[in-house]
């Protein structure tokens, strides 16, 4: 072991604000992304305030909002603001954020019996490089014109004409400016998984004894390191764009507010490429670690081995690959060759399968288990639920015969906050009551814990399964009023239903802060391993020092899914055991 | 453990997890029932056929796994005297789902693309063209006239008096006539729309007739589709393009084959006259 980690107690700032030590900045992650889901979440509430009772007067927000809701009522360009960075908060700044980059640098080290991640430095330079750009973009809300106003995926000419739209003034160009540090920093945590991973991994820990958190997680690391600098790419021409006169997304003949803009040559085609290019591997660097969590908390409450580890390792990283070939999908009826559709809706149907196995990997893991049902273990449980219902939605829009109809309409919206958001949301909170311990030396209260369950469980389908209903009734995304159309009238006393079953999920989220911050200080000591888990992170002391293990590094003697193992005494053997009862006579 | 050892505050946690499963399913099926699709009005039942075939698979995969999950939650929840089974791996048992799957999703995707195919192929021959061009906040429909050539546009020319910016030194525009936020088209004959936007991207979207094709600007993108049945329709705008996005609205009028031919008689005539 290196002498660097056993330090003297630092100052303050060495140890609270630019830390080395992969646990502080793992928490500092996760501060920040739930800091951001805050904002995050009451920008939707916003949203569905405006879609429950369109045009409505609310005196009250109106003298909080002068600008956005003038007199009370929400404008329609506040109302674009407020879902663009509703998705753009939520998918990059809390989704990938908490798991990623929040859960990822808690427990990676810890999982693999390191001392820390293999680049330190590069890691707090990481988290102070997506700091500046969460403020940027929640800066971005206070500038003439707003926030911007062009979708979380920023289609030109939109985002690219500042003419087009309030927020596609000094907004968008912020948001751009945002998104690159944000890039940034995922990059350089990503560089930093695959290293750690390949290079930090204790005596006997091979690759195929890992967890499958930390599996996903190297996986992550990968397709954010190959994904992300194609969006890099596509922000800077699209600033080129807005600010040097250059034409990458904007072809000849553009007439906008009365005038005809110079440009000619390019395509707005083109930036749906690069975005989608990120944009889709991005919907599993979130997705992949709430999978591994969900297989390790699945595994530790039933009491039972995971189901097929090996295939689920072949799942992940088959769903990791594929991930890059089919961002097409995103852009059946976006004029681009037809030809290629085909080609996307045989690749995206593909990914069906690695994602079937693992369902069923999950349903094979409960059979015969004796299943705890802590707080950790019902999030999960969720996740199984949520998964096979977004999963299943999938087919219809990969399929590019029936994504004719169902293309931006609410059915699309339904589908990916149960699979991507829903799968994320409760990776991350069932991660939260899980690794508490390890991140304060305390247990998270399960009374708390099981009330906010049941209200984010029960709200999260009441909240968005009645989105399919509306958008198999052919409402549009991103409308400000659907009542302007006759045949979306009917369909108002369910978007008002939805609008109350948001209001309480978010509301629900508020025992989750609480208990968050009263358990930090004030919940029950943990013992070191009080979930009788067996992977490696609960080997250490509690709460766990500088370099995670005093004296020497653990060494790993089994998968870390012997529960329940027939000829040993316990019910469960955790890796850093060496063989114990019928294994050692054998 | 500690927080473990009350087996009877567990099995109600399970007992009403498995419930919840269980209604939420029972809810979320019996309202698919309520509400579907938009009356179908055009040539395009088939993708509506395939709509149907996939929600039934997957309807039946959604109550099955569901179910099952409940059930496994139930059934399996700590009790005291029970042992858990060490059993995790089964070869036969992983290639049986993916091979499973994929059994399944290979019709899917064979029909699919077979509609799909149909969707993009060329239009029959004898059908009406109309010109659809988007901007911010509205539709503009340009017939071609009797010569069935639509003149040249040139994005210069601009103005409040030519919304379309339409050559008039092209002959061919002479006799071309448009109407704003109006397309009328006759019953069961194909129409081609060529789509384009003069600003930002749209998409072009007739929930009846499922019909749905962002506009490019600079690109010039057809679809068709035959009309089936006379009416009143909406067309909506499907892809943000604006603070207006949402009130970006058309009509659609399906006429008789005689009634479509008059009304464009009279259109020529209006517009010969200006």
């Amino acid at each position: 072991m290196s002498d660097a980690h056993d330090h003297e107690p630092q100052s303050f700032i060495s140890r609270y604000v630019f830390s080395f030590d992969h646990k502080t900045i793992g928490k500092q992650y996760l501060i920040l992304a739930m800091t951001m889901a805050v904002v995050g979440g009451l920008l939707a509430m916003l949203i569905r305030l405006q879609l429950g009772w369109p045009g409505t007067q609310w005196p009250i927000l109106g003298s909080i909002m002068p600008t956005g809701m003038a007199s009370g009522v929400m404008t329609p360009e506040f109302y674009v603001s407020l879902f663009t960075m509703h998705g753009t908060i939520m998918v990059f700044f809390v989704l990938s954020l908490a798991p990623v980059s929040g859960f990822g640098n808690l427990l990676i080290p810890m999982q693999i019996g390191a001392r820390d991640m293999a680049f330190p430095f590069l890691n707090m330079l990481s988290f102070w490089t997506v700091v500046p750009g969460a403020i940027i973009i929640i800066a971005s809300f206070f500038v003439t014109g707003g926030a911007a106003a062009a979708g979380w995926t920023a289609y030109p000419p939109l985002s690219a004409v500042q003419s087009a739209i309030p927020g596609s003034q000094m907004g968008q160009t912020l948001w751009i400016i945002g998104m690159v540090f944000f890039i940034a920093a995922f990059t350089m945590g990503g560089l930093n998984f695959v290293v750690t991973i390949l290079n930090l991994r204790t005596k006997g820990l091979s690759m195929m004894r890992l967890p499958l958190t930390t599996w996903a997680q190297f996986v992550v690391g990968i397709l954010g390191l190959l994904s992300f600098p194609a969006l890099t790419a596509g922000g800077i021409l699209l600033l080129f764009d807005r600010h040097a006169g250059t034409s990458f997304f904007l072809p000849s003949g553009i007439y906008v507010a009365d005038q005809l803009l110079p440009n000619q040559g390019g395509t707005p085609l083109l930036w749906q490429h690069l975005f989608w290019f990120l944009g889709h591997p991005e919907v599993y660097i979130i997705m992949l670690p709430a999978m591994g969590f969900c297989s390790d908390i699945l595994a530790t409450f039933s009491r039972r081995p995971i189901f097929g580890y090996r295939s689920m390792v072949y799942a992940i990283t088959a769903i990791g690959t594929l991930s890059f070939l089919v961002w097409g999908h995103h852009m059946f009826i976006s004029g681009m060759s037809p030809f290629l559709g085909s080609v996307f809706v045989t690749t995206t149907l593909a990914i069906a399968i690695p994602s079937a196995v693992k369902v069923f990997n999950w349903l094979s893991t409960l059979w015969g288990a004796r299943i705890r049902f802590t707080t950790p273990m019902l999030f999960a449980l969720a996740i199984v639920s949520l998964f096979v219902t977004g999963g299943l939605t999938g087919i219809f829009l990969g399929t590019n015969a029936v994504d004719i109809q169902l293309h931006d309409t609410y059915f699309v919206v339904a589908h990916f906050h149960f699979i991507m958001a829903g799968a994320g949301l409760f990776g991350a909170l069932a991660a939260s009551y899980y690794w508490f311990p390890k991140m304060y030396g305390r247990m998270m209260s399960e009374k708390l814990g099981k009330v906010h369950f049941w209200f984010t469980f029960l709200t999260y389908y009441g909240t968005f399964f009645p989105m399919h209903y509306l958008g198999i009734s052919g409402m549009m995304r991103r409308i400000y009023d659907p009542n302007v159309y006759q045949y979306l009238q009917p369909l108002q006393p369910v978007n008002t239903f939805i609008t109350i079953c948001a209001f309480i999920l978010g509301a629900a989220q508020i025992i989750f802060v609480i208990n968050f911050f009263w358990s930090m200080f004030k919940g029950k000591k943990a013992e070191a391993n009080p979930w009788e888990s067996n992977t490696l992170e609960w080997s250490t002391p509690v709460p766990p020092g500088h370099g995670n293990w005093k004296g020497d590094l653990p060494t790993v003697y089994r998968w870390p899914y012997d529960y329940s193992k027939p000829g040993v005494k316990e019910d469960h053997v955790p890796q850093w055991t060496a063989p114990v009862g019928v294994e050692a006579k054998s | 453990m500690e927080a473990n050892s009350a087996p009877h505050s567990r099995s109600v946690q399970g007992l009403m997890m498995a419930a919840a499963i269980w209604g939420i399913v029972f809810v979320s099926v019996a309202f698919f029932f309520k509400w579907g699709m938009p009356e179908l009005a055009s040539n395009r039942g088939g993708l509506d056929s395939l709509y149907y075939v996939i929600l039934g698979i997957t309807g039946v995969a959604y109550i099955v796994v569901q179910l099952l999950l409940g059930f496994y939650i139930w059934k399996y929840s700590d009790r005291p005297g029970a042992e858990g089974v060490y059993w995790h791996d089964s070869h036969k048992m992983e290639v049986g789902w993916t091979v499973g799957t994929a059994a399944i999703l290979i019709p899917i995707v064979m029909i699919g693309l077979r509609l799909w195919s149909g969707v993009f192929s060329p239009p029959p021959p004898n059908a009406v063209e109309v010109e659809v061009v988007g901007a911010q906040f509205q539709w503009d429909m340009r017939y071609p006239g009797p010569d069935g050539v639509f003149g040249r546009v040139r994005p210069e020319l601009i103005s409040l008096e030519n919304l379309l910016g339409v050559d008039p030194d092209d002959p061919a525009s002479a006799d071309d006539f448009s109407l704003t936020n109006q397309l009328v088209l006759p019953v069961d004959r194909p129409v081609v729309l060529h789509l384009r936007s003069k600003d930002m991207q749209h998409s072009f979207f007739l929930p009846q007739h499922r019909v749905k094709q962002d506009l490019q600007p600079g690109m010039n993108i057809q679809t068709w589709f035959i009309p089936t049945e006379l009416g009143e329709y909406e067309i909506a705008c499907a892809e943000l393009c604006g603070l207006g996005h949402y009130r970006m609205r058309g009509f659609l009028t399906v006429m008789e084959p005689d009634a479509f031919e008059n009304w464009l008689v009279e259109q020529q005539q209006a517009a010969a006259g200006r």
